[in-house]
């Protein structure tokens, strides 16, 4: 695994200088059936292909942005620091 | 560069004795010019090997080179006072005992490891032995003075691989549009075959003088000489090892970020096979041209090892007779001989009776010959990629590069299919091998220490580590350098006097804001936003399992400000999660990590009050300044934040100030309390007064599975809250009944269990201890355990294992040491 991240602050950078944080997910409301806080606890869509997901930028700027990343060929389509 | 015969020569160790070498020489070539003609013994059946390939493609040259085992002998430039050894053999090349191996080949068949080896205690009793005979080389002894390896990161637009005619060509194109290019060549001169091939001639010399010459001209062309490329990995990134970059690194390893990568790599000559064809002084006419032309066309195979790594596709070309790339990746090209474009197919299968050798070696690495591979075929593994897992051939250093055809061609005869049908093995990275001194880089442990280390230092600390940071153990006494004695010291002035440890490696974050509050209410399982200013709360971070993450300390500063203490491991976790939560919300939240810049210490027992009082003006009596309770004041001169919490149980303040004043109030508080005989203590006596206490430590007690109401803390979450991380698992797991529940319990003999010790029920395994030490209020040792739930009432009885006996306890209720927890309120 080697590919580049394109920080929004800092810019292309290696992956090891980031921290994986898993697929970008909707958290039920407080009164959501069990189900739906079970399948959000512990299941995972596990994508092949593209994937909105967590990066955390450890030894840059550490802010947490969402990139949207092919699993297949870890190509990274988009970066982007979520609003505000 | 050739070897110049007017040039001085210089002298290496080879087995002892010394070598005569000129510049422009390998270690191979020195040797060969000195007489020497077997190189290396095979692997299996110590059969001699001699030079075959001449250009670091082949494993018949490995030696020891300055300690480093498997070093390619024939690309290596000689230097003076360098050290060679021959490996694989014993006493020596040319006398090798275990050349007996030879004699017993029908011993061991192909498959030999899964046909003998099917019972486990058959490998037992032969592992050792054949561990100590199989393998290539050996790692250099432990603690042994290598040189350094360095890591080096480079960028450019174009890395071209293999300094040849086209590689050369093509760095004088892109260099002279302007563009920033990297020329990595793995052979001690540019030129690539024109340096050797006898048939170049003299239009050939001047045309690589001509493009060596334009390439020195241009400035934005870098030539990394004498370099090789193991791997071409995602993102166009490059691995490439440079030896002896300067005397004090052995190897650096470069990563080359680079837009373009253009392989040259060129073809290479493979062996054809035929029987005895790994006899001494069997060459390829390419080596032996090397030699004569260097140092003193037959089957080409594209060097296209890069290639694939890149994603291309080899596809067999029946007319080149050769796998040629083909569906390249837009970054990546390849010109020159690796493209196969200027092939010819040569014939290729060998006669029945060669295939039926077991003389015939196809893969000179492992020792495979072409019978082998017809056995194997014969058994099922007729598929090329289940044959070279089967067979090993292809996956020894040479990685394939002087077997991989052969092998295709005797599976494609076997099985009566296309070389295309039969297809080719996947080529990884690293290839060529790499020392594993080269990947790991530079020997450097980043290491933390507090403000006070130096102090601890002074005062007889034995240290432990403790992630990246060092702290002290225990400190050894002017009488007493035994650990439990000491201990049992720090412990006694702690519980009977006053002790102050150093705890400034705990994590620190600072919140400042509007809405401070609302983010630890949802991220915190407690109730955080109704502390009051000036009061401590003890604070549990769930995951949304219920699964317990961190645990820590929250005290709130002022209205809009709150500190928040965590666990040493687990600092840079609780603040990424933190803020993890607090994306998007909008809210008005900022943490900093003052881990740093704040050094802490706990100052605690009967007589702490005593000590404080005299270095500050804060109200210290228990109205003024009750348990849970914090103040902002001056501690000798130094802004110090005080909380009144009892870790260890006993009446003490956590003070936080600046790190920079840490040795000296470090010093002003061991001096005020000296009138007290106050003592230092550290963190063995801490673990043993808080386990007295029975305060938890997240990660110690617990793991990846506790929850709260397991570990005896339901009390932490507030369910009505209306929602934080973790709520629905917790309001799910309040309602069912527990399994497991971490208990105290009491030896009722003299026993002390290790952490992790079994829990026994009538002979069945049914816990484990997680912490255990000898109490000297119990005058027994004490501990807690992961007990089934039943279990878990006061004076149930288990057994505990003990040095492979089994010991036995009572559960207890309540704490070991002051259960109402008279002395934190005093």
């Amino acid at each position: 695994m080697s590919f580049l991240l394109r920080c929004p602050h800092c810019g292309d950078r290696s992956v090891y200088e980031f921290r994986f944080g898993g697929e970008v997910k909707q958290r039920p409301a407080p009164d959501a059936p069990e189900a739906a806080w079970v399948d959000y606890t512990y299941t995972k869509a596990n994508v092949a292909g593209v994937q909105k997901e967590w990066w955390y930028h450890r030894s840059g700027c550490r802010q947490w942005m969402i990139a949207a990343r092919n699993t297949i060929t870890n190509e990274v389509l988009e970066t982007l620091f979520p609003e505000r | 560069m050739s070897v110049d015969e007017r040039s001085e020569t210089i002298r290496f160790e080879f087995c002892g004795k010394p070598v005569e070498a000129r510049a422009g020489d390998t270690v191979a070539s020195a040797l060969y010019r000195s007489g020497q003609r077997i190189f290396t013994r095979s692997f299996k059946y110590h059969r001699p090997r001699g030079l075959l390939c001449l250009s670091g493609k082949c494993p018949n040259c490995l030696m020891n080179v300055d300690g480093v085992p498997n070093v390619r002998a024939c690309i290596t430039p000689a230097r003076a006072g360098m050290r060679v050894r021959h490996q694989n053999a014993y006493p020596s090349l040319e006398n090798d005992w275990l050349a007996i191996a030879q004699r017993f080949d029908w011993l061991m068949p192909v498959g030999w490891y899964y046909k003998t080896m099917t019972y486990p205690s058959a490998w037992h009793a032969a592992e050792p032995y054949i561990r100590k005979i199989a393998g290539l080389g050996e790692p250099p002894p432990a603690g042994s003075e290598g040189g350094e390896y360095e890591h080096n990161y480079r960028h450019a637009e174009a890395a071209i691989i293999g300094g040849g005619p086209a590689g050369l060509q093509t760095a004088v194109e892109l260099g002279s549009r302007g563009e920033q290019v990297m020329l990595i060549d793995d052979q001690p001169a540019l030129g690539g075959h024109l340096r050797y091939s006898r048939n170049s001639g003299v239009a050939a010399a001047e045309l690589i003088a001509d493009l060596i010459g334009k390439v020195q001209k241009l400035s934005n062309v870098e030539v990394l000489q004498g370099c090789y490329c193991f791997g071409l990995y995602e993102g166009n990134l490059l691995g490439i090892v440079e030896p002896n970059p300067h005397p004090n690194a052995a190897e650096r390893l470069i990563h080359l970020r680079t837009r373009r990568v253009v392989i040259a790599t060129g073809a290479y000559e493979a062996p054809l096979l035929f029987r005895n064809n790994d006899l001494v002084g069997i060459m390829l006419s390419t080596a032996a041209q090397r030699l004569i032309r260097l140092h003193g066309v037959a089957h080409r195979v594209p060097d296209a090892g890069l290639l694939s790594q890149a994603g291309a596709r080899l596809e067999w070309d029946g007319g080149k007779g050769a796998f040629v790339s083909v569906d390249l990746p837009s970054h990546v090209a390849a010109v020159g001989d690796v493209t196969g474009a200027s092939f010819i197919a040569a014939s290729r299968l060998p006669p029945e009776q060669v295939m039926a050798s077991k003389r015939a070696f196809v893969c000179l690495c492992t020792d495979v010959s072409s019978k082998d591979l017809q056995d194997a075929i014969a058994e099922g593994f007729d598929h090329i990629e289940t044959l070279k897992r089967y067979t090993t051939a292809t996956m020894g250093p040479c990685q394939g590069r002087m077997c991989q055809l052969s092998a295709i061609s005797v599976c494609a005869h076997e099985t009566q299919r296309s070389m295309g049908a039969t297809g080719t093995t996947t080529s990884r990275p690293p290839n060529p091998s790499v020392t594993l001194g080269a990947l790991a880089g530079a020997r450097h442990h980043p290491t933390r220490r507090t403000p006070m280390h130096y102090e601890h230092d002074a005062l007889g600390a034995v240290w432990m580590d403790m992630g990246e940071w060092k702290r002290p153990r225990f400190y050894k006494t002017q009488t007493n350098s035994e650990e439990k004695a000491c201990v049992e010291e720090e412990y006694r002035a702690v519980r009977e006097r006053v002790g102050l440890i150093d705890v400034s490696t705990l994590g620190k974050l600072d919140f400042k804001g509007r809405d401070c509050g609302k983010l630890l209410d949802k991220v915190y399982a407690g109730r955080l936003s109704d502390l009051r200013p000036d009061r401590v709360r003890y604070a549990v971070l769930c995951d949304e399992a219920g699964i317990m993450l961190d645990d820590g300390t929250v005290s709130r500063l002022a209205d809009d400000q709150y500190f928040i203490t965590t666990t040493t491991g687990n600092l840079e976790f609780v603040e990424q999660w933190l803020e993890w939560w607090l994306v998007g919300t909008g809210w008005d939240v900022h943490i900093t990590n003052m881990t740093g810049g704040v050094a802490a210490v706990n100052l605690a027992g009967p007589k702490a009050r005593d000590v404080l009082a005299k270095l500050t003006s804060c109200g210290l009596d228990t109205k003024a300044f009750p348990y849970m309770a914090c103040r902002r004041a001056e501690v000798a001169g130094v802004q110090a934040l005080l909380m009144r919490i009892g870790f260890v149980g006993e009446t003490g303040w956590e003070i936080h100030f600046p790190a920079e004043a840490g040795a000296y109030l470090w010093r002003t508080l061991l001096d005020a309390g000296r009138e007290f005989d106050i003592r230092p203590f550290a963190v063995e006596a801490q673990r043993l007064l808080r386990l007295e206490k029975k305060h938890v430590i997240v990660g110690v007690d617990t793991d990846a599975l506790t929850n709260p109401f397991e570990a005896g803390m339901g009390w932490v979450s507030k369910l009505d809250k209306e929602d934080f991380i973790g709520r629905a698992a917790l309001r799910r797991l309040s309602g069912e009944e527990l399994k497991q529940i971490l208990a105290g319990f009491i030896m009722n003999e003299e026993a002390l269990p290790e952490d992790g010790a079994a829990i026994l029920v009538n002979g069945r395994l049914a816990g484990r201890v997680t912490s255990a030490r000898y109490s000297p209020v119990n005058r027994k040792a004490v501990g807690l355990a992961w007990v089934p739930a039943e279990l878990a009432r006061p004076g149930a009885e288990i057994d505990v294992r003990v040095g492979g006996r089994l010991a036995r306890a009572h559960i207890t209720q309540q704490a070991f040491y002051d259960p109402e927890g008279a002395r934190l309120r005093m």
